[in-house]
């Protein structure tokens, strides 16, 4: 246990270390600054203002989604690399002819990149948090619980692309997990909108039909994050079939790290 | 237990190449042993297969009486890999402290420690600069120093003089002849036969995945050879 406390700390300073992390770092900062200016304006729509803390919680549910779905390019990018960089740098022979235990060395690894992207994501929410508390007074409750509710989307891609990365080159592995990702935003995001009330609204004559048993199983990444706006919104939540999301995003994050022990365990340094 | 090292019947097989084929073989404690054989003998896949990097296909092997299957064995191994790589934005000192640290030692003790080793391989006053500046040579004694780290019962050698100068090499013989007299267990895996021919006491020669000979240094040559003729004459 020890071993893999050490070997997760490794991991954050290592992948700190990496100029990429500080581009990355850069470019959210820049685009958190350039979104602060939304919270400065007057808004009029039909000739009438615009309630400004109104507009500020519009906006900062936006930004929250862009955020949150942002975040999975960074980890996409910070997680590729994690097996063969190790590889190629002696890193993996560092840990492996110490007495380390492969899941020592794998769980280490993942719960690192985990941490650091869960530290990331939630410093750029609790910077839109904070604005739009300074800018208009108001705290929008639920909104940094809610990043740490999308925190284990950010989980289930650290060990979708670093298992796949085991068998793919590391860019094959990437685009492979952004292709899973996207069908799973059709497909949820879809349903969600065939059963929204606006849609009921205007479109009342559509039948409300049950989705097929794989949309059902597939990991739900985007419905996370629709729970995570409900949360903010402090709605109700129209889940797709009987398994919470959270269970089944945590199901697959399970499934897939035992599959990638085993595969990991097999292979030759 | 007498026994540092038990290979019992190990093959490895890669596909349908059979790089390891059948050995039996024991280095006892305190032991200075080398393994030698031409390029493809087989060498390095036994040397992978003690420390656990790869499995073998069928047969046993422990180190201390432990399994290699479990970390433990390496509890007590220091390791230095033919052309050691360590990672480019760690320094020397902070590769040593992570060596350290991932056998136990931390805080003081670990930076004494580290600090001792790095006295030992002549690399006092290079240790903070990034190891993506260090020569081959650098490289290879700071690997040294990460397997010296601990005070280890075994140290498992892979060509540990590749890249040094000749100022080098004979540093390296000196650690090794200090350490043979402190009673260390030593496998080297060689192709100086040389430093072999000076430092070692036991070796054993491999070709084609198999042990052709294992015995004491004395014993294997005779009065009118070399060790390059006894390579010569077991591996032609």
């Amino acid at each position: 246990m020890n071993r893999f406390l050490k070997i997760t700390g490794y991991t954050i300073r290592d992948q700190m270390r990496h100029k990429s992390f500080f581009v990355l770092l850069g470019l959210s900062i820049l685009f958190v600054m350039m979104i602060r200016g939304c919270y400065n304006g007057q808004y009029v729509v039909n000739g009438r203002q615009l309630n400004n803390v109104m507009v500020a919680w519009h906006v900062s549910k936006i930004v929250f989604q862009i955020i949150a779905s942002g975040m999975f390019l960074i980890v996409i990018l910070l997680s590729m690399k994690i097996f063969s960089r190790d590889h190629e740098d002696g890193s993996q022979v560092l840990f492996l002819s110490r007495p380390v235990f492969r899941w020592q060395y794998i769980l280490g690894r993942i719960t690192g990149t985990w941490l650091l992207s869960l530290i990331f994501m939630f410093i750029l929410h609790a910077t839109i948090f904070l604005t739009a508390w300074i800018k208009t007074g108001a705290i929008i409750p639920g909104y940094l619980t809610a990043s740490l509710v999308c925190s284990i989307n950010l989980l289930f891609i650290v060990v979708s692309v670093c298992f796949l990365s085991l068998f793919l080159p590391d860019f094959i592995s990437a685009v492979f997990t952004v292709g899973g990702l996207f069908i799973g935003y059709i497909s949820d995001g879809g349903y969600q909108i065939l059963h929204s009330g606006i849609f009921k609204t205007s479109m009342p004559s559509v039948p409300a039909s049950s989705p097929a048993m794989w949309r059902i199983l597939y990991p739900k990444v985007y419905m996370v994050q629709a729970y995570a706006d409900s949360i903010i919104s402090q709605s109700s939540f129209n889940s797709m079939g009987p398994v919470h999301p959270i269970l089944n995003v945590a199901f697959y994050i399970i499934l897939i790290t035992t599959l990638m022990l085993v595969t990991f365990d097999r292979k030759e340094i | 237990m007498r026994n540092m090292i038990v290979l019992n019947v190990v093959t490895k097989r890669f596909n349908t190449l059979t790089a390891v084929d059948n050995i039996t073989c024991r280095v006892e404690k305190g032991e200075f042993f080398a393994l030698l054989g031409p390029n493809g003998a087989g060498k390095t896949t036994v040397v992978r297969m003690l420390l656990g990097f790869i499995k073998p296909t069928s047969g046993s092997i422990t180190i201390d009486g432990i399994p290699v299957s479990n970390p433990q064995a390496r509890k007590q191994v220091g390791y230095l890999a033919e052309n050691h790589m360590i990672p480019p934005y760690l320094s020397g000192h902070e590769y040593l402290r992570r060596h350290a640290a991932l056998i136990g030692s931390t805080g003081k003790d670990a930076l004494m420690e580290v600090d001792r080793v790095l006295e030992v391989v002549s690399m006092k006053g290079r240790e903070k600069e990034k190891s993506a500046a260090y020569s081959k040579g650098m490289k290879q004694r700071t690997g040294l120093a990460a397997a010296l780290l601990g005070q280890p019962k075994l140290l498992i050698l892979d060509e540990p003089v590749t890249g040094l100068d000749p100022l080098g090499i004979r540093d390296v013989r000196n650690i090794l002849e200090n350490l043979r007299d402190q009673g260390v267990t030593v496998f080297l895996n060689s192709h100086f036969l040389s430093e072999v021919e000076k430092t070692c006491r036991t070796l054993a020669i491999m070709n084609n995945g198999r042990i052709l000979v294992k015995d004491s240094i004395r014993s294997i040559i005779e009065d009118d050879e070399t060790l390059e003729d006894v390579f010569i004459k077991y591996t032609e």
